[in-house]
């Protein structure tokens, strides 16, 4: 039984950094991911991208909602080291722009309340900017309320206003 | 020689255990469908936590596996449930009658969801049953109803469609929730109900 201890014990160290391992990674892998697919279908980093209409055949996130217009840009601020800007154009329904990090955290949203909304977004490395993101890379995510295929027309004409875009001078 | 083997297989095992007690505990097995939450209302779970950096390390997890860029709190809240007001599991092969009334938020919607997180593949654009939806029924004291069907039920009335979905389940969102409900839920929201109508087959 003795000579059992040892590979016993190598078995539970083993099995808990294991499981810790993979619970603690499992988000920042699978938002890894999103944002690798994310731009596979069209979306570059620092530009806003129109998703079609939310339908069985166009969606590429877990459980979109068919009623939401999603506008989404990718930002990375290693390519964007001034940060980058952002730019909710005005839409007279629900809207909103929010942005998420690395480890999946929604860490700011901003309501649109049928007005243009600007924020902008800097590297986490800039500690003293209250606007500094926790991670260098992540998803910016603007939702509109669209319903009907008419709603989603007037999406398409709003969101020619959106603006995602490395900030090239420093303020 | 059989020391080292002996190493090697109790690596094996604790890593094996190691590794599927995470998936397990964190919802990322295939079929998991806990979506879990500390808020139980009329069988719709939630958990404010979502999207959060408060959410534990397990749930922040199972919320990237099964509703990846959820917002916070303050913006929506989000409910799922996986059975009928009688606990059996939704299923395509049965219809239901979602109803419901007023809801203390901006905007709210029912989605349907398949067994992989996502719309269901079927072309009848009728996944969602959403408020604009429920005004336009136009009942004075904000009543609304819809049928969850396979096949449309009539041309009037709402509907969700279940066609393709297999075991499905609802996903209840609560855009611009009003002050107070994410201090006293289960008091603030009437959450819908979903009567299981009939079953392909006769079932019961």
């Amino acid at each position: 039984m003795k000579r059992l201890i040892g590979p016993l014990a190598a078995s539970m160290v083993l099995g808990l950094a294991t499981h810790f391992g993979i619970v603690h990674y499992a988000p920042s892998f699978i938002m890894d991911r999103a944002y690798t697919m994310l731009g596979e279908r069209g979306t570059a980093v620092h530009a806003f991208n129109l998703a079609p209409q939310m339908r069985p055949d166009t969606q590429s996130v877990v459980r979109p909602s068919p009623d939401l217009a999603y506008s989404a840009c990718r930002f990375d601020l290693s390519a964007a080291t001034n940060g980058v800007r952002v730019k909710m154009a005005a839409y007279d329904a629900y809207s909103s722009l929010s942005f998420f990090d690395a480890e999946t955290n929604n860490f700011r949203t901003v309501r649109g309340e049928g007005e243009q909304r600007e924020v902008f977004l800097f590297p986490p490395w800039l500690s003293d900017q209250t606007n500094a993101a926790p991670s260098k890379k992540g998803i910016i995510l603007i939702r509109r309320l669209a319903p009907t295929d008419e709603d989603y027309a007037r999406v398409v004409e709003a969101a020619k206003g959106d603006v995602c875009e490395a900030i090239k001078d420093k303020a | 020689m059989k020391r080292l083997l002996t190493y090697l297989g109790f690596a094996i095992i604790g890593i094996g255990i190691g590794g599927y007690s995470a998936l397990a505990m964190a919802g990322l097995l295939p079929g998991d469908r806990r979506t879990g939450g500390s808020i139980e209302i009329k069988k719709w779970y939630g958990d404010f936590a979502m999207g959060s950096e408060d959410a534990s390390p397990y749930f922040r997890a199972r919320i990237a596996r099964h509703g990846l860029l959820a917002l916070a709190n303050t913006e929506a809240v989000y409910f799922t449930r996986t059975v009928d007001d009688s606990g059996r599991p939704f299923t395509e092969g049965c219809s239901y009658l979602l109803s419901g009334g007023t809801m203390p938020a901006q905007w709210w919607s029912v989605t349907l969801y398949d067994a992989e997180n996502f719309l269901p593949d079927n072309t009848d654009n009728a996944l969602s049953f959403d408020a604009s939806r429920a005004e336009a029924q136009g009942n004075d004291n904000g009543a609304w109803s819809a049928i969850i069907s396979a096949e449309q039920p009539g041309e009037d009335g709402g509907w969700i469609s279940s066609k393709a979905a297999g075991n499905f389940d609802l996903t209840f969102r609560l855009y611009v929730p009003d002050d107070g409900v994410l201090e006293q839920p289960e008091e603030m929201i009437e959450a819908p109900s979903v009567e299981r109508l009939a079953c392909a087959g006769g079932a019961s």
